[in-house]
């Protein structure tokens, strides 16, 4: 096992790891939260329903996957609340979801696809794709000294310096939280934690990835400015369609940049 | 989990769902499981010094050779008490930071990861709770929640406001609350352990009695498994009283955490012997 440039540990357990990393990204899993922004890159990718669900009986989790190129392409939604028939949006089922995927695929990457808001203030406009650079939690106030970062749980994403310089792709931070809309708390700690991005999954798969260690990048499309006049969820209404289209090209061109590349080209 | 009836494969025909309130005269309906005393019970506590004194008082050790994958820190506990099969599951010490992982994230994974690993008859999910002086709650009390909902997951569009509320009934367990002094109130679950005036007014619309930061995840993920789950919650601030909120959670931390501790062995000590029809 040849050392990677000047390391000189040699042999063991750290050779093993940076061979791996020499090796061309094979699989990954791209977990998209709502059905109608995983759609189009089901269909781009030529994916299939994974009818002999890798997943609990009982769970609505649906996988897509496929071979793409050279990858193996998983796109993993949570599905269809069976109480309430909606997706199963959220910090809950995105950490399960990522969880089940990375314990029974295995992947190289993760990328956590989907639409967010974004905050003029910080140069977000509508249709803008951006590639976070951290992701943080906003809702989760623990006022104790220690269980305050937790709550916030800041993690980096992994580092793609190559794959932000040659696609057209904005940099940001994002925060995570729960709630569609923002309370006067929630807009307090999104502006602690710098965000120019906001979404209800991200700091959460970010967390699942982290304990299991899986490099995970976030893709997020800008369909409401959460800093301008329009109410949220009726901007957000409006622009899904035609800012999942953008996502849909955003994933779609990260994707073919990964293929054939190590982690560490990125 | 607000099911009277879990899924389980069996020969006999799968019996259909009793509505709620009519568990006694659904009995003939019941998959053969259920009618044989419960066998495995998993009980989640998200902070240690919660779960330790349980983990003494049922003499349980330490499971070195986890079942949960290697990265992560959830600890579980476990061992033969009476004729039960008892597991503690406790999502351990964040990595980077060493709090404890509280949280609907962590108590999520690690129910669902448990639920895989031990096929658990029963959920009990116990801790510590604020309480409301205004919904009869005081320091001390141990309260046994009739349902369990998000405060903090606002999804105004239709539907999907119910989803983020995503209000569960607990498993209905009359004769636990007969038999032993357990108040009953509605959980609310949030992230946050103080309370803003949007969580303040969800709570109030939960019509909720105590408060706490993982109830309603893990009452998510159980349903979704079909496991039935009680939470169990002991009082150690008052959020509608005086006293700010974290000074008095960490005064009365200790002292209620032994209150907690009783309630649990009481519960687990009725639970000893019978099916889940009979709680």
């Amino acid at each position: 096992m040849a050392p990677h440039g000047d390391e000189s540990d040699g042999g063991g357990e750290a050779a093993i790891v940076i061979e791996a990393e020499k090796r061309p990204i094979s699989t990954i899993v791209i977990v998209i939260a709502m059905q109608t922004e995983a759609l189009p890159l089901v269909n781009k990718f030529q994916l299939t329903e994974d009818l002999d669900s890798v997943f609990p009986k009982g769970v609505p989790w649906v996988r897509y996957h496929g071979v793409y190129k050279e990858l193996n392409i998983n796109i993993i939604w949570p599905g269809k609340d069976f109480t309430f028939g909606v997706d199963s949006v959220g910090t809950v089922s995105a950490s399960l979801v990522t969880y089940a995927a990375i314990q029974t695929l295995q992947p190289d990457l993760i990328i956590n696809a989907g639409t967010a808001g974004g905050f003029k203030a910080k140069g977000a406009c509508i249709g803008d794709v951006f590639l976070a650079s951290s992701a943080a939690f906003h809702d989760r106030r623990i006022p104790i000294p220690v269980f305050d970062l937790y709550g916030v749980g800041l993690r980096q994403a992994f580092s793609t310096p190559n794959l932000l310089k040659e696609l057209s792709l904005k940099a940001g931070k994002l925060s995570t939280g729960d709630s569609l809309d923002m309370s006067q708390q929630d807009e307090a700690s999104i502006i602690a934690n710098d965000a120019t991005i906001k979404d209800m999954e991200g700091a959460a798969v970010a967390y699942v990835a982290d304990l299991l260690k899986v490099p995970t990048i976030f893709v997020k499309a800008v369909t409401d400015i959460v800093d301008g006049d329009k109410p949220t969820a009726e901007e957000f209404l409006q622009n899904l369609a035609s800012v999942t289209a953008a996502l849909d090209k955003a994933v779609t061109e990260v994707v073919d940049f990964i293929n054939g590349k190590c982690i560490s080209e990125l | 989990m607000c099911s009277d009836v879990r899924e389980i494969q069996t020969e006999k025909q799968t019996a259909t769902m009793a509505p709620h309130g009519s568990n006694g005269g659904g009995e003939a309906m019941l998959p053969q499981s259920e009618k044989s005393p419960i066998s495995t019970i998993l009980i989640f506590i998200a902070m240690q010094n919660e779960a330790l004194p349980l983990v003494n008082k049922f003499q349980l050790k330490e499971d070195l050779n986890s079942v949960f994958p290697k990265e992560v820190p959830w600890v579980r506990y476990h061992g033969i008490y009476k004729d039960l099969n008892i597991n503690i599951t406790w999502p351990g010490k964040d990595l980077t930071l060493g709090v404890d992982s509280v949280g609907t994230i962590s108590a999520s994974l690690v129910s669902y990861a448990s639920i895989q690993a031990l096929q658990p008859d029963l959920i009990i999910n116990a801790g510590t709770a604020g309480g409301f002086k205004a919904k009869g709650a005081c320091i001390g009390d141990v309260f046994l929640a009739s349902y369990v909902s998000f405060h903090d997951r606002r999804n105004p569009l239709p539907r999907r406001d119910l989803y983020g509320i995503g209000m569960r009934q607990a498993f209905p367990t009359p004769n636990i609350l007969k038999e032993l002094n357990l108040k009953v109130g509605k959980l609310s679950t949030g992230n946050s352990l103080d309370m803003c005036k949007q969580d303040e007014a969800l709570i109030t619309a939960n019509d909720a009695t105590v408060k706490d930061m993982e109830g309603a995840s893990i009452a998510y993920v159980a349903e979704l498994l079909k496991v039935p789950a009680i939470f169990v919650k002991a009082v150690t601030d008052i959020v509608d009283g005086d006293k700010p909120t974290v000074e008095e959670f960490l005064q009365n931390l200790a002292e209620v955490t032994a209150s907690l501790g009783q309630a649990v062995s009481q519960i687990v000590d009725f639970i000893n012997g019978k099916c889940i029809s009979e709680l």
